[in-house]
């Protein structure tokens, strides 16, 4: 009987084990997904700290392939309650399993959005130059992102790869949406060719080969490059006549049905609320009403693509990039 | 006889379920799913389209290419390293330094390996700086073979140095006195009884390589490997479990088919009816190159985590290179951080002590135990089967097992997955130690009117101690470095180390990644410190 009683023990402590573990799962603690920024992480949690959710909540980052992967591999069963990520993502989600709920704070965007997000921040697209590499190079600054399949750029232009940063979707939507398929193919086919081994798997990457000097053109996000002028760095950026196409990314609340943590929706409201004034310091394309820009953050060829962006579509647009490599 | 039976029996039940739901039902599931398509039709669909598409393919054959590069190089170098230490006469110390620092990568994480790479071999690395050119390219093929290698070594060294210690060293004497040449003599009497070990290394060492995900996730760049493939099918942008399935299976295959090759192998070993010790012949040139290479190859291999040592406490490599203490400072002031390395140290523990239990009533079943034959080989086919199964099998079997269900992301699935994922090693090293013990102390102690458990506990288990030391610390030491399977269980609360510095690739904060693998590397060197201490005070008792 005792070693009955021996097994009946492991047994009971295996399950205590489970249960406790389990049990830490579902405390009351808000667990936040998002595929945000250094910066715009930061934002958010003082926000949140600052507000009186300090310790009521965990946040967990991802990359944005890994986060959209789950949204749509696990629906409603996710882990989260609360989600900042690309705003395409949350409408693919949304379609295949309606796992969010409406907001139920007031937020007075400048343009509509659906009522199960809204956006946190803006994110456009330019080209970048380092005025110095550019100048030793002895280099014509470009105007577009035609000018980039030129061979005087080959291996001297970085972007970011389409296949794990949605910065390089921007670049994408520029040329596709700017020509015929054939040129478009022809363009993409020769942007890749110049960019070489300096293609990059995230979104900052081009921006960081530009700063350190290693190559002197590059495709990346807009605001980035502001800041590295306004910082003092020999950085500039040139807004593509094609178009400076942009991608928001937007908070969501998670529909766990009776399960839903309350506090998910009051921390999203505080997020927008509290946040957004350290978020524009970053980002600074205004979203809301009584947001201003300064001049300088004001792209020049400000561009949506004609389709609603959705994950179809960018499977598309990775699929057109595939045939060009 | 009949009460000893009723216990083993329910320990057998209690494993054999344990086994049942969390290694076969999963992999079932995996299996299931391979052969259905998204729209739930039944078939080979998936397979067809999977091989035909020239991304998988292309990926399955880098895999083939790398981790064969890597096997064979890993092989020789570990060949060097053994010859060194078993057949010359350099100094003694010399000797323990090299059989101790180069298991010493077993305590870092493979994924930290990469990352150590590039920051050592990269453009800004510290090893480009300090030659002033890059040697290589390290992202793709010859970066992951350089990681590879360094992973595999320390297995690859411990079993060949391990056959070293059995072969007769008289028969080179035997050699030399036929009159073969220096080359023969080596040839004869050193390389060919170890034919069976060099194999077998290789063959272990292809398969880490084959299944590593951590070194491809970190400087695999445009170089798709399998490992990448199904990482990416699953928790990719566009995830696609079905092919996910497929290539978690195609994956398997290789791995299983190239261990039951290693158990075959294991019958063509030589065995000698007894080693005597022998004088080396003396050979100063033999000694001072074989020691040169041995000490080049380690430097070699250490100098790559040499930056683990140093970036965490550069302010911001290679920028601004004072000494600073404020990544390591804000790391430990980190509530969150705290939390992920309580998770690790919850998660090794809990491994540990369960693991080890489970790997003691396995092994009580089939070495001290007259329970049915039958029994006993569903145990040693456990082992065996488990030994087959790359940890990213396993970790998808249990997402598809327990998602949707109580148990995702919790501390309970990470701790089975570590148990179940390392068990095979565990559970050989105790049935050997249980079982050259003597047959006949559970039948005395039952007649002197001790029962089963009094024996065990009283008997039994304090002769088997260093063992359970051994296996103590084999568990934490794996639990805290694994990747490759929990990858795809931890939730936000359950996070662990490893896992975290797959999260900081995201942001490129590698004086973060570095100081968390220094953290890491200091507890499993305590932890090992600690368990060495215990069997040392043991023995001398």
């Amino acid at each position: 009987m005792k070693a009955f009683k021996k097994i009946l023990s492991l047994t009971a402590a295996l399950a205590i084990m489970g249960g406790v573990a389990t049990g830490c799962g579902s405390s009351e603690q808000v667990v936040l997904y998002t595929n945000a920024d250094d910066e715009a992480v930061t934002a958010m949690k003082n926000a949140l700290d600052n507000n009186g959710y300090s310790g009521q909540y965990i946040l967990q980052t991802f990359g944005t392939s890994e986060l959209g992967g789950k949204l749509l591999a696990e629906g409603k069963n996710i882990e989260a309650d609360l989600i900042t990520m690309s705003s395409y993502y949350i409408d693919s989600a949304q379609e295949q399993s309606s796992m969010f709920l409406d907001l139920t704070f007031d937020h007075n965007t400048l343009t509509e959005y659906p009522s199960y997000y809204t956006p946190i921040t803006c994110q456009e697209g330019a080209i970048i130059i380092n005025t110095q590499a550019l100048e030793a190079e002895g280099l014509d600054t470009p105007t577009c992102i035609k000018d980039l399949a030129k061979d005087e750029y080959s291996g001297k232009i970085s972007i970011p790869d389409i296949a794990g940063s949605s910065t390089g979707w921007l670049l994408v939507q520029d040329v596709i949406s700017a020509y015929d398929e054939e040129e478009a193919k022809e363009i993409m086919t020769d942007i890749l060719k110049n960019a070489g081994p300096h293609l990059e798997s995230s979104g900052s990457g081009p921006i960081k080969k530009v700063r350190a000097g290693e190559v002197p053109v590059a495709f990346g996000l807009r605001h980035q490059a502001v800041r590295d002028k306004n910082d003092g760095l020999p950085i500039d950026y040139v807004d593509p006549i094609e178009g400076n196409f942009s991608l928001t990314e937007s908070i969501a609340v998670i529909d766990h049905g009776d399960d839903t943590n309350p506090l998910a929706m009051e921390m999203a409201e505080c997020i927008i609320k509290n946040g957004r004034a350290e978020l524009l310091e970053t980002y600074p394309t205004p979203i809301y009403e009584g947001e201003t820009a300064d001049t300088e953050a004001e792209s020049k060829y400000p561009k949506t693509f004609d389709e609603k962006l959705t994950v179809e579509l960018l499977t598309e647009h990775k699929e057109f990039v595939d045939e060009c490599r | 006889m009949l009460k000893k039976e009723k216990e083993i029996k329910a320990i057998f039940i209690f494993i054999a379920v344990l086994f049942f739901m969390f290694l076969a039902l999963p992999v079932f599931f995996v299996l299931i799913r391979s052969f259905q398509t998204d729209s739930g039709a039944v078939g080979f669909a998936q397979y067809v389209k999977m091989f035909s598409s020239k991304g998988f393919m292309t990926a399955l054959w880098h895999s083939f290419a790398v981790a064969g590069t890597s096997g064979l190089v890993t092989v020789i170098l570990a060949f060097i390293l053994a010859y060194t230490v078993n057949n010359t006469d350099i100094h003694p110390k010399l000797k323990s330094a090299i059989s101790v620092l180069t298991v010493f990568p077993m305590l870092l994480p493979t994924i930290t390996y990469g990352f150590a790479i590039i920051y050592s071999f990269g453009k800004e690395g510290l090893i480009t700086k300090l030659l002033g050119f890059a040697p290589f390219e390290i992202y793709g093929f010859k970066g992951l073979v350089m990681g590879y290698v360094i992973y595999t070594l320390p297995i690859a060294f411990l079993l060949i140095n391990n056959t070293f210690q059995y072969i007769d060293k008289r028969f080179v004497i035997v050699s030399r006195i036929m009159g073969d040449n220096k080359l023969d003599t080596f040839l004869i009497a050193c390389v060919r009884p170890m034919i069976g070990t060099l194999g077998a290394a290789f063959i272990q060492s292809f398969f880490l390589s084959f299944t590593d995900y951590g070194i491809p996730a970190a400087i695999g760049g445009e170089f798709n490997v399998i490992a990448t493939t199904l990482y990416n099918e699953m928790l990719g942008s566009v995830p696609n479990f079905s092919n996910g399935a497929v290539v978690a299976i195609v994956m398997l295959v290789p791995s299983a088919l190239s261990i039951l090759l290693l158990n075959y192998l294991e019958r063509f070993n030589f065995r000698y009816n007894k080693t005597t010790e022998t004088e080396l012949e003396k050979n100063i040139f033999r000694d001072i190159v074989l020691g040169t290479l041995s000490v080049i190859i380690l430097i070699c291999v250490l100098s790559v985590f040499l930056v683990i040592v140093i970036i965490p406490f550069v302010e911001m490599w290679p920028y601004k290179l004072q000494f600073s203490l404020t990544h390591i400072i804000s790391l430990f002031t980190d509530s969150s951080m705290l939390n992920i390395y309580i998770n690790s140290i919850t998660a090794a523990v809990l491994t540990a002590i369960f693991g080890t239990l489970i790997a003691y009533g396995a092994a009580l079943v089939t070495s001290r135990s007259k329970i049915s034959n039958k029994c006993k080989q569903v145990i040693e086919s456990i082992a065996l089967v488990i030994n087959t199964i790359p940890g990213m099998v396993l970790g998808i079997a249990f997402m598809f097992a327990f998602s949707g269900t109580p148990l995702r992301n919790s501390m309970f699935l990470i701790v089975m997955c570590n148990i179940i994922h390392f068990f095979s090693t565990p559970y050989l090293m105790m049935k050997n130690s249980l079982s050259k013990m003597n047959e006949s102390w559970e039948t005395t102690a039952m007649l002197m009117g001790d029962s089963w458990v009094k024996t065990i506990i009283r008997v039994v288990t304090p002769n088997a101690e260093y063992t359970i030391l051994e296996v103590l610390s084999y568990y934490f030491v794996n639990a805290m470095v694994t990747i490759s399977a929990i990858i795809f269980i931890v939730g936000a609360h359950t996070m662990v180390i490893t896992t975290k510095i797959k999260e900081l690739q995201h942001y490129a904060k590698f004086d973060d990644i570095f100081a968390l693998s220094l953290l890491l590397l200091a507890t499993n060197l305590v932890v090992k410190g600690i368990f060495a201490l215990l069997s040392k005070r043991k023995k001398e008792n």
